[in-house]
């Protein structure tokens, strides 16, 4: 009996599309001292996507090695404030090989008084 | 003996935005345990093969080096390389010539240069060290005293104590130059039982300097006393023209001259008078 072997190769494709966010990193960086994008090349994929609208600080700490964050947040609130705040939150998350990306609003609620003529 | 004399050369180099893991690959190939970092043909750091261990191969290059490279010239003494690297903490020099990266020294290499002109007894340097200062100082007609220093006695010493301890005379009245000496000055062991040291100091410090070394110490029970010929160079023209041997000819005579009239005083040499 004659046995014949047939051979069937086949590919499945799937495509899924999305609209790339520019830029992707949104309000803020957190890049830890191990990971595996640094500093410098944040700063050159920042200045690439959005020139002129990031800033990288450089951090002393045990597990962060630099912040980037949007210059239009800086111009809101003090930056020491800014970084410890963000510090305080990150370190319970990340560890020293992660990058974490954050969305940082801040909203300004203003209540005056004024005498009335 | 100066870096250009023990520097690697030329430079490899790799540009900041490669990889870590490209360097490290391109160290690994060479054989080489550092590169120079290059953005825009400028040099921005230094990557080491320690460096590239210790950081994510993933990340850039200007995210693992040591940034601002510390220089120096190519014609500096492998000594003050030396110092610069210690008073840094570092373990790398660039070397330039021209404004230019023409090569690159480790502490290692220096240490392991600089050990050959050391004197194995003594551990002060050999006579080569002391000549490449005199010649230095000359070529930039600078002035200075060059001190002769010669022990007295010493073969006596040897004949009635026995060699180990001229041995331990030798270490320690060593160790009493090294004493007496500022950092900045130069001394070595210039043969058996004779130093030299080159001093910047004004005159009235050289006598101070060579009452000093004359007075008499005592090293392993033993009684020393030295005499001291002393040569002051100048840029006068006539010193210029002498060779460095003839220099400490000078000086050697001079420390002579006083063994035989007047053991414990130092007779300065008038190089016009010869």
């Amino acid at each position: 009996m004659n046995s014949k072997n047939v051979f069937s190769r086949k590919a499945t494709l799937s495509l899924k599309m999305s609209e790339f966010e520019v830029p992707p990193m949104q309000d803020l960086l957190v890049i830890g001292r191990k990971a595996p994008i640094g500093p410098e090349a944040v700063r050159r994929m920042a200045e690439a996507l959005s020139p002129e609208q990031f800033t990288i600080i450089k951090i002393e700490h045990p597990k962060v090695e630099a912040v980037l964050i949007r210059n239009s947040l800086l111009q809101m609130l003090d930056k020491e404030v800014l970084i410890s705040i963000v510090l305080e939150e990150a370190e319970r998350l990340i560890n020293d090989t992660m990058v974490i990306r954050s969305e940082l609003k801040i909203e300004v609620s203003v209540k005056r008084e004024v005498e009335l003529l | 003996m100066k870096v250009k004399e023990m520097m690697s050369s030329p430079v490899i180099t790799v540009s900041s935005d490669k990889s870590v893991l490209h360097a490290a690959e391109l160290m690994d190939e060479l054989r080489i345990g550092s590169l120079a970092v290059t953005e825009h043909k400028e040099i921005m750091g230094i990557i080491t093969s320690r460096d590239a261990r210790k950081a994510h191969p993933n990340r850039i290059v200007a995210d693992a080096m040591t940034p601002d490279p510390i220089t120096v010239a190519a014609d500096s003494f492998g000594w003050d390389a030396l110092q610069v690297m210690e008073e840094k903490g570092i373990e790398r020099l660039l070397i330039t010539e021209n404004d230019q990266v023409v090569g690159l020294v480790t502490r290692d290499t220096v240490r392991v240069r600089l050990s050959e002109l050391l004197d194995p007894l003594s551990g002060l340097f050999r006579p080569g060290y002391i000549q490449t200062i005199v010649e230095e100082l000359m070529s930039n007609r600078q002035n200075f005293y060059l001190l002769f220093i010669d022990l007295n006695n010493f073969g006596k010493i040897n004949k009635q104590y026995g060699h180990p301890i001229g041995d331990d005379v030798i270490k320690g009245f060593s160790e009493r130059i090294r004493s007496l000496t500022m950092p900045d000055e130069f001394i070595c062991r210039y043969a058996g039982d004779e130093f030299v040291i080159v001093s910047l100091r004004e005159e009235d410090e050289i006598k101070k300097l060579v009452q000093a070394l004359s007075d008499p110490f005592v090293i392993s029970g033993v009684q020393v006393t030295s005499s001291v010929g002393v040569v002051k160079g100048s840029g006068d023209p006539a010193f210029l023209s002498l060779s460095f041997r003839e220099i400490v000819s000078r000086a050697s005579l001079a420390s002579s001259t006083l063994k035989k009239i007047q053991p414990i005083a130092a007779k300065f040499a008038n190089f016009s008078e010869n």
